[in-house]
């Protein structure tokens, strides 16, 4: 793929002066530090300015304090020292009101929209203003902001209805019927497929058109080098550095983001050993009873990476859970080695040796307001050594922690701080860590990597290889192709529940493969 | 490694205020009560102190009331720890003391009786807790209503019973006949009534602790409360593991009720409990779901009950002040988690 900057010249020609007191910036943190109860130092001395009307890209390896300092900005936490200038000029933002009012909005790193509800209740619930529900002054407003801004969404459809492209449209929508002037966006695009991504940077570009100020978090380089106008790159808690997106190149950024980046070994393919995983003509309901899998056929076999390819709300999230026994199948069969798993029990499936990296982690994948330890031992609880006739052994259960913690490199104050206090790359790693070492047949990882730094993301590549010589079979389910096309042994297309393409990486073709992820061909 | 076990952490630091937080608004808002009717808010609550442990007597008085609402609340810690909401506690306890009350009296006096007596007692609550466990598990119908509506079924079955069929001959009032005396639980204070109950309710914290703490089923019971998608991904089969601490729950108000028969009331009569059942989700509550802190707060809120008996007639307050603490405390504890944020946002509190 072609990097194409976006960039306007006028912003790498525009020379200003770095006082915080300069209105040209949108936002000037002036020494920023915060540190959490637990010890943990999440900024230092941050000092950073937005100008008005730029799109700035934050990079930084997991941990690095990116969320933090935006949540700081954005009223949900307080900075321990340092100041915020708004426009030139001092501010304190106790809380997110504070902040809204400032204009100043923020898209978390995790769907803070309720999936029940349709997009008009979820715009008019952060509207409400007066006790009196108006929703035809909320419907005029959506209105409004989706012409300016040439967005295409029904306000009638439901959240969980939409695609994640969409919905992470919405949480842009929802900001700018706010009328919030400054967007500050935590990672929006990891889980988006490159098309998803393409659309949703063309609406960034509207916004910078339009004279609204961006903040974007991203792991990947070519989305920074891409958008941005300037770049800063945080590690540690620190800014390393501040640079115009022209003066920028992938090396240099993946040079700045994390130390000592190893160089990534060329990948080997493959050898392929029986057929450990079969799906035949699998049928699968979706949440609103409507066919989502559609009489699919799929195998895997032991010591091969399979990798599933398709816009997300094609019926991966279905078949992956009609596998996993956590959706029941309408008809078709799932079958492990010689033995039927269609429609038994998750923990039968589990027992057997089906491991499973969930794409929804803080709701699927973890419990937040438990201790790493615990989280570390969910599918392990039952048997020694974490537990003996029904007694859980802590002792073993810490002891366990801390070797995937070492050998994950997590970041986490202790092996018993809840999850909670990580960072989303770090909860990330710890699904991972949790799945990759119960020693199964087979594998099933939707977006494995999202949310990972690039060094974190080499190393689960290399970790997803490693059992893959261990004659493991994984089903890999990503939005991006890129990792899709560097890990499988085999390519599979899905569209509207169903496999409608099989390439093989050796004679892959990129333009078609897309032409079939969309339906076309 | 000791040194990590003896640290709290941030979240049980967090109750704690929370906690604390709720009786001191409880306490002030009482005072205003007092100070409108005259009364010297200061002086009240020395009075309801001294009522509470003013003398070996009192104290183990104390000790006796706290009994049943330890009990019942350490059940409902369990099930509410598994966001399970068990209102039914107050039915389940009559119904434990009624079996359990049949039971020695028909095996007669001694030992075996009384142990048949708690045995049955809290198979007799667990047995009313296991229909809305059912339902709730089956048919998925909200055990918050429920629990809540056999508390009527089994408090006016109960009164039937004493009422007809196993009324006492020799009373004029509708009571069971009393337990062979060889079968009640042992005085432990000679000259006092505090009996071995006391000792049962007390040895059922750790014991609580440890099945919530220890186990596998307290770790089940943790994540589905906290998750339940995360359980459903991790195998665990959350029918079971809500069925189980919901007649958990069901099995100590039983005992709870039995355990007053055979140490106090010796007999059942329609005020065994002034609300036992009720005043346990308070306690749990306000305890946090935390054996420990239920066990203090189940002698705060015994403290409150027998305290202001003694301020009912040394100051002639009535003794809804008893409701109105208890109300209020249930109020401020809703109320504290929100409170809490507000202050930590205002930068009042830092936790
Ligand atoms: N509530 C909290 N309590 C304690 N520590 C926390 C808390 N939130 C974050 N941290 C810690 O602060 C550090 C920075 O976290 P932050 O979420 O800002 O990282 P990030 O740069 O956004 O990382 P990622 O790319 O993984 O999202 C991490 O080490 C994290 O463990
Ligand atoms: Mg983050």
């Amino acid at each position: 793929m072609a990097i194409t900057p976006l960039s306007s010249p006028f912003f790498e020609k525009r020379e200003v002066n770095s006082t915080p007191q300069n209105e040209e910036y949108a936002i000037f943190l002036k020494n920023i530090s915060k540190t959490f109860p637990n010890g943990t130092v999440a900024n230092q001395d941050v000092t950073l300015g937005i100008l008005r009307g730029e799109v700035h890209a934050i990079l930084g390896e997991n941990g690095a304090g990116k969320t933090t300092l935006m949540r700081i900005i954005s009223g949900i936490l307080k900075p321990d020292k340092g100041e915020i200038f708004i426009d030139g000029k001092p501010v304190k933002i106790r809380d997110p009101r504070d902040a809204s009012r400032l204009g100043i909005g923020m898209v978390h790193q995790h769907f803070t929209l309720i999936p029940e509800f349709t997009v008009r209740e979820n715009i008019a619930l952060v509207l409400a203003t007066s006790p009196w529900l108006d929703l035809k002054k909320v419907d005029e407003k959506i209105a409004a902001v989706s012409k300016d801004m040439g967005l295409e969404i029904d306000p009638e459809s439901k959240i969980e209805s939409l695609p994640v492209g969409k919905r992470q449209l919405v949480e842009i929508l929802r900001l700018l019927c706010q009328d919030v002037r400054i967007l500050i966006l935590d990672e929006p695009t990891s889980v988006l497929t490159p098309i998803e991504v393409d659309s949703f940077f063309k609406m960034i570009m509207n916004l910078k058109s339009s004279g609204k100020t961006v903040v974007l978090i991203t792991h990947k380089m070519k989305e920074a080098l891409q958008i941005s106008d300037r770049i800063t790159v945080l590690r540690g808690g620190r800014v390393i550095r501040t640079i115009p997106t022209s003066d920028a190149n992938e090396a240099l950024l993946a040079s700045l983001v994390v130390e000592g980046m190893l160089p990534a070994p060329t990948l080997v393919r493959g050898t392929p050993g029986d057929i450990i995983l079969k799906v035949e003509s699998l049928k699968v309901k979706d949440d609103r009873g409507r066919i989502a899998v559609d009489g699919l056929n799929l195998t895997v076999r032991s010591g091969e990476i399979v990798g599933i390819a398709g816009v997300a709300g094609n019926g991966q999230k279905e078949l992956v859970e009609a596998i996993t026994g956590l959706r029941k199948v309408e008809s078709g069969a799932v079958k492990l080695l010689s033995q039927d798993i269609t429609n038994k029990p998750t923990r039968f499936i589990i027992e057997k040796g089906i491991s499973y990296i969930p794409e929804d982690r803080m709701h699927r994948g973890v419990v937040l307001t438990m201790g790493v330890h615990e989280n570390l031992a969910l599918k392990c609880i039952e048997k020694p050594p974490m537990s003996k006739s029904k007694i859980i052994d802590r002792r073993s259960m810490v002891k366990n922690a801390e070797s995937l913690i070492s050998k994950f490199s997590i970041k986490a104050s202790d092996p018993c701080t809840s999850v909670e206090n990580l960072s989303g790359g770090n909860i990330q790693k710890l699904i991972v860590a949790r799945e990759l070492s119960n020693g199964g047949l087979v594998l099933i990882a939707e977006q494995p990597t999202a949310g990972l730094d690039i060094k974190a993301s080499e190393a689960v590549h290399q970790k997803l290889v490693e059992l893959r010589s261990m004659g493991v079979g994984i089903l890999l389910v990503s939005s991006d192709l890129d990792e899709i096309m560097k890990l499988s042994d085999r390519i599979c297309v899905i569209f509207g529940g169903k496999i409608v393409g099989e390439f093989m990486p050796e004679n892959l073709d990129v333009e078609r493969l897309s032409r079939l992820m969309l339906g076309a061909d | 490694m000791v040194e990590r076990q003896l640290t709290i952490s941030r979240g049980t630091k967090r109750s704690i205020v929370k906690a604390l937080l709720s009786v001191v608004l409880t306490l002030a808002v009482t005072s205003v009560v007092f100070l409108i009717n005259n009364v010297n808010p200061i002086l009240a609550f020395i009075y309801m102190f001294q009522g509470a442990f003013g003398d070996i007597n009192l104290a183990s008085e104390t000790m006796i009331r706290m009994t049943p609402i330890l009990i019942v609340s350490l059940g409902l810690a369990v099930s509410f720890k598994c966001k399970i909401w068990n209102i039914g506690a107050e039915g389940q306890l009559y119904i434990g003391a009624m079996l359990g009350t049949i039971a020695a009296i028909g095996i007669g006096g001694g030992p075996l009786s009384l142990l048949a007596a708690l045995v049955v007692g809290a198979v007799g609550g667990l047995l009313w807790a296991a229909g809305p466990a059912l339902m709730k598990v089956k048919l998925g119908i909200n055990e918050v209503i429920t629990t809540f509506l056999m508390n009527f079924v089994g408090i006016y079955l109960v009164q039937w019973m004493i009422s007809y069929p196993f009324r006492s001959p020799d009373t004029y009032f509708p009571e069971s006949s009393a337990i062979p005396s060889s079968s009640a639980l042992a005085v432990i204070l000679p000259g006092t009534r505090l009996h071995l109950g006391v000792a049962l309710a007390l040895a059922l914290v750790p014991l609580v602790y440890f099945l919530l703490e220890r186990t596998t089923f307290g770790y089940k019971v943790k994540v589905v409360g906290e998750n339940p998608e995360a359980a459903r991904y991790g195998g665990m089969e959350i029918g079971k593991v809500i069925f189980v601490s919901l007649v958990f729950s069901g099995l100590l108000a039983g005992l709870a009720g039995i355990t007053e028969v055979m140490g106090i009331q010796f007999r059942v009569r329609g005020s065994l409990s002034p609300g036992y059942g009720y005043t346990g989700i308070v306690v749990a509550l306000l305890g946090n779901n935390n054996p420990i802190g239920v066990a203090l707060a189940s002698l705060f809120l015994a403290a409150i009950m027998n305290g202001s008996s003694t301020l009912a007639w040394t100051m002639n307050i009535p003794m809804g002040i008893v409701d109105l603490m208890q109300g209020l405390l249930f109020i401020f504890v809703l109320a504290s988690e929100p409170l809490v944020r507000f202050l930590e946002r205002r930068g009042v509190l830092k936790l």
